[in-house]
């Protein structure tokens, strides 16, 4: 095909990188059928989900970027001069780093050593009274931290610290897929619903209204009940559930820019539905999207290690939630069990509502950061 | 022309809600039945570890379900049970659901009334103070204890208080004991860290609420004129600035019982062991106990439906601005 082909196939769909995300989503789309339908197992669940965020995070996040360096920059400056959204910058890319390069040099979480159990932390120390078997009598036995398990151990021995990085991945998995399916849905949902008005809006707001009816973590734990708990079937129900806010917000935009020059510009140039829709509403929209996505990954995170506290994560993957469940259950003896993962938490949710707060602050040409 | 307008609109609102209540209904039959096991597997397989013969069970389950009907006949009679009051059985406790629910349904009410008026006050009076200070100490320590208070946990932070005042200074019993009567000094007792552990991040949100709402009201027109005209700083902060600023607060308060307050008065029934209706349903789901669980999502689900009702309806009667579009 010729250059000028594919430009005026490109100009039907919305620009070029919708020309190349069709034929990706459709191979996507037909390998899950494949391994639905035909044969088992080409990917797991989670290699999917990462595939299909993937795809649209280097079509739409990381492309954009690079094209609008000097656009970056300038909002790079706005972000700088909040401290604190530096900061929680930098947690999340050490959370990031904890977890892709942490696994390679702690043992392995789940592994039970009933020889180390209740070890505390460095630095602390606890007593307890062991049933001594050659006198026959309870003995007063100290135990202090060591750097063996610089976070101690839990009531069955198994090494704190690796079972934090292990949960370090998970949270992060979890709050960067199910927010990135759920910001994409909500997204689509909100244009559409606002672009297109009428029968169309009507519908996908009782849509929206209806989902917005369920408490939302009653809503995960009904789900989970009935269809059993698994890390991806998770990651994806929060996803299909957590859309309501997302759409809300992004309609109330497009409809305020539905009715600007630029739209009815290309309106009169001849610009069909579909390319107003990605190529004028979608980008404008943008910074808005980029806000809410980083503002619902706390509350994301926080569903998740919730489902895990209560005992309907996922069994097979050591998370946040399931170490705080364990350190509940023998709170009177190994406390920090307890404390570790909830710090944790409370330090992700903080770095993401600041980097948020300062993305907003940032993306507002209003204010005066 | 007002008169008919707003009654134009509270059947409006009446008519979505009936589609929403249907909705909710829909999704929730719809989930069950699309689930890998039905009721009667769960049913069947509890009879089965009690040691009882499960095929003499069969046949009752089948009637008393109507499992063996096609998919439409068990929506209708689904429907028309729930709508005449049958919640169905409670096989984990031997009792109707809807009595179940009738016994355990105050737990929950006075934990959430309790955190929610206690949050609501004191949210808004720091609210109120931080924004009419803005930029001094005061208002910086109460904007970073609020970033905390909403970043925190909250069922960590249940976790934290009992490990601090239970477990290490034996200030309190780590669990709620329902042998105290609900009016007295002792249940509000026991019922202090419960209120604290719920009422510390909604507290956090409407102090947020309060104080940017009322920033906004400061720097209006209005404001300007009023204090031109000599009113005592009294009378604009309270009669110009909150009036104006309280309207939308009272949406946030109602939207947030349904989307934060329900999932955290859940966790947090489970964590000091209240038995309200999420510690019941808590109980259902390790019991495989369906009937329960599903009666309490869509209880909550047609609480918020009903709140959310109630507000619009009320904004619309106080404020003659909202214009239904």
């Amino acid at each position: 095909m010729t250059k000028k082909g594919i430009k005026r196939l490109a100009g039907k769909v919305g620009g070029i990188k919708n020309l190349i995300l069709i034929p990706l989503a459709a191979l996507w789309l037909l390998t899950l059928l494949l391994d639905i339908f035909v044969v088992e197992k080409i990917f797991d669940p989670l290699g999917y989900l990462y595939i299909a965020i993937g795809i649209v995070a280097l079509l739409y996040v990381v492309w954009p970027l690079y094209t609008g360096r000097r656009l970056v920059q300038y909002y790079w400056q706005r972000v700088k001069r909040n401290r604190l959204a530096v900061a929680g910058l930098a947690f999340i890319l050490f959370l990031i780093l904890l977890a892709l390069i942490g696994p390679l040099f702690t043992p392995d979480p789940t592994a039970a050593n009933f020889e180390e159990k209740n070890m505390p932390p460095v630095g602390f120390s606890i007593e307890e009274s062991v049933y001594k078997a050659e006198t026959g009598q309870f003995i007063t036995k100290t135990t202090s931290g060591s750097w063996e398990h610089p976070l101690g151990t839990d009531d069955k021995g198994r090494d704190l610290l690796a079972m934090i990085i292990s949960g370090a991945g998970v949270s992060l998995q979890v709050g960067l897929l199910a927010t990135g399916i759920a910001v994409a849905l909500g997204t689509l949902i909100g244009v559409v619903s606002a672009y297109l008005g009428g029968k169309v809006d009507n519908i996908l707001m009782r849509l929206t209204d209806i989902m917005m009816t369920f408490p939302f973590f009653l809503l995960l734990v009904f789900i989970i009940f009935i269809f059993g708990p698994s890390l991806a079937f998770i990651v994806l129900v929060i996803g299909l559930t957590g859309w309501t806010g997302t759409a809300r917000l992004i309609r109330s935009e497009t409809l305020s820019l539905r009715t600007r020059e630029f739209i009815l510009a290309a309106k009169a140039l001849g610009a069909s539905d579909g390319r107003i829709v990605l190529a004028h509403l979608i980008p404008n929209v943008v910074s808005l999207i980029v806000v809410i996505a980083t503002l619902s990954i706390p509350g994301v995170i926080l569903a998740e290690a919730a489902l895990s506290f209560i005992g309907l994560g996922d069994p097979s993957v050591t998370s946040w939630g399931m170490i705080l469940r364990a350190g509940q259950q023998s709170l009177d003896i190994t406390w920090w069990v307890a404390v570790m993962p909830g710090v944790m938490l409370f330090l992700t949710v903080l770095a993401f509502n600041f980097v948020g707060d300062g993305l907003r602050d940032a993306f507002d040409p209003r204010s005066s950061v | 022309m007002r008169k008919t307008w707003l009654r134009d609109y509270i059947l409006k609102r009446l008519f979505y809600a009936v589609i929403i209540a249907w909705g909710v209904l829909t999704i929730t039959f719809l989930l069950v039945r699309l689930g890998p096991s039905s009721p009667a597997d769960k049913y069947l397989t509890n009879l089965a570890t009690r040691g009882e013969d499960p095929t003499q069970a069969i046949a009752a389950i089948e009637a008393r379900y109507g499992l063996d009907a096609p998919l439409y006949e068990q929506y209708l009679d689904y429907m028309g049970n729930l709508l005449q009051g049958d919640w169905g059985w409670s096989f984990s406790t031997s009792m109707p659901v809807i009595e179940l629910i009738k016994v355990h349904w105050i737990y929950s009410f006075q934990l959430i009334l309790l955190s929610t008026i206690l949050a609501a006050l004191i949210g808004i009076l720091i609210g109120i103070y931080s924004a009419v200070r803005q930029y001094s100490k005061t208002d910086y320590i109460a904007t970073f204890f609020s970033f905390i208070g909403i970043s925190i946990p909250n069922f960590w932070l249940g976790v934290m208080l009992i490990l601090l005042f239970s477990v290490q200074l034996g200030l309190f019993k780590t669990y709620y004991d329902t042998s105290i009567p609900l009016l007295s000094l002792a249940n509000l007792k026991q019922l202090i860290l419960p209120v604290v552990t719920l009422g510390t991040g909604m507290m956090a949100g409407y102090t947020r609420y309060t104080r940017s709402a009322m920033l906004d009201n400061l720097r209006k027109d209005f404001v300007r004129t009023a204090r031109a005209k000599g009113l005592p700083e009294r009378t604009v902060i309270g009669k110009h600035v909150f009036r104006n600023a309280v309207l939308p607060l009272v949406t946030i308060i109602m939207f947030d019982l349904g989307s934060i307050v329900f999932g955290g008065a859940y966790l947090t029934e489970i964590i000091f062991g209240i038995p309200g209706l999420g510690r019941i349903s808590f109980n259902a789901i390790f019991a495989d106990d369906y009937a329960v669980v599903v009666a309490i999502t869509l209880i909550s689900a047609f609480l918020v439906l009903f709140i959310n009702l109630a507000t619009d309806v009320a904004y619309a009667y106080l404020d003659p601005r909202i214009r239904y579009d």
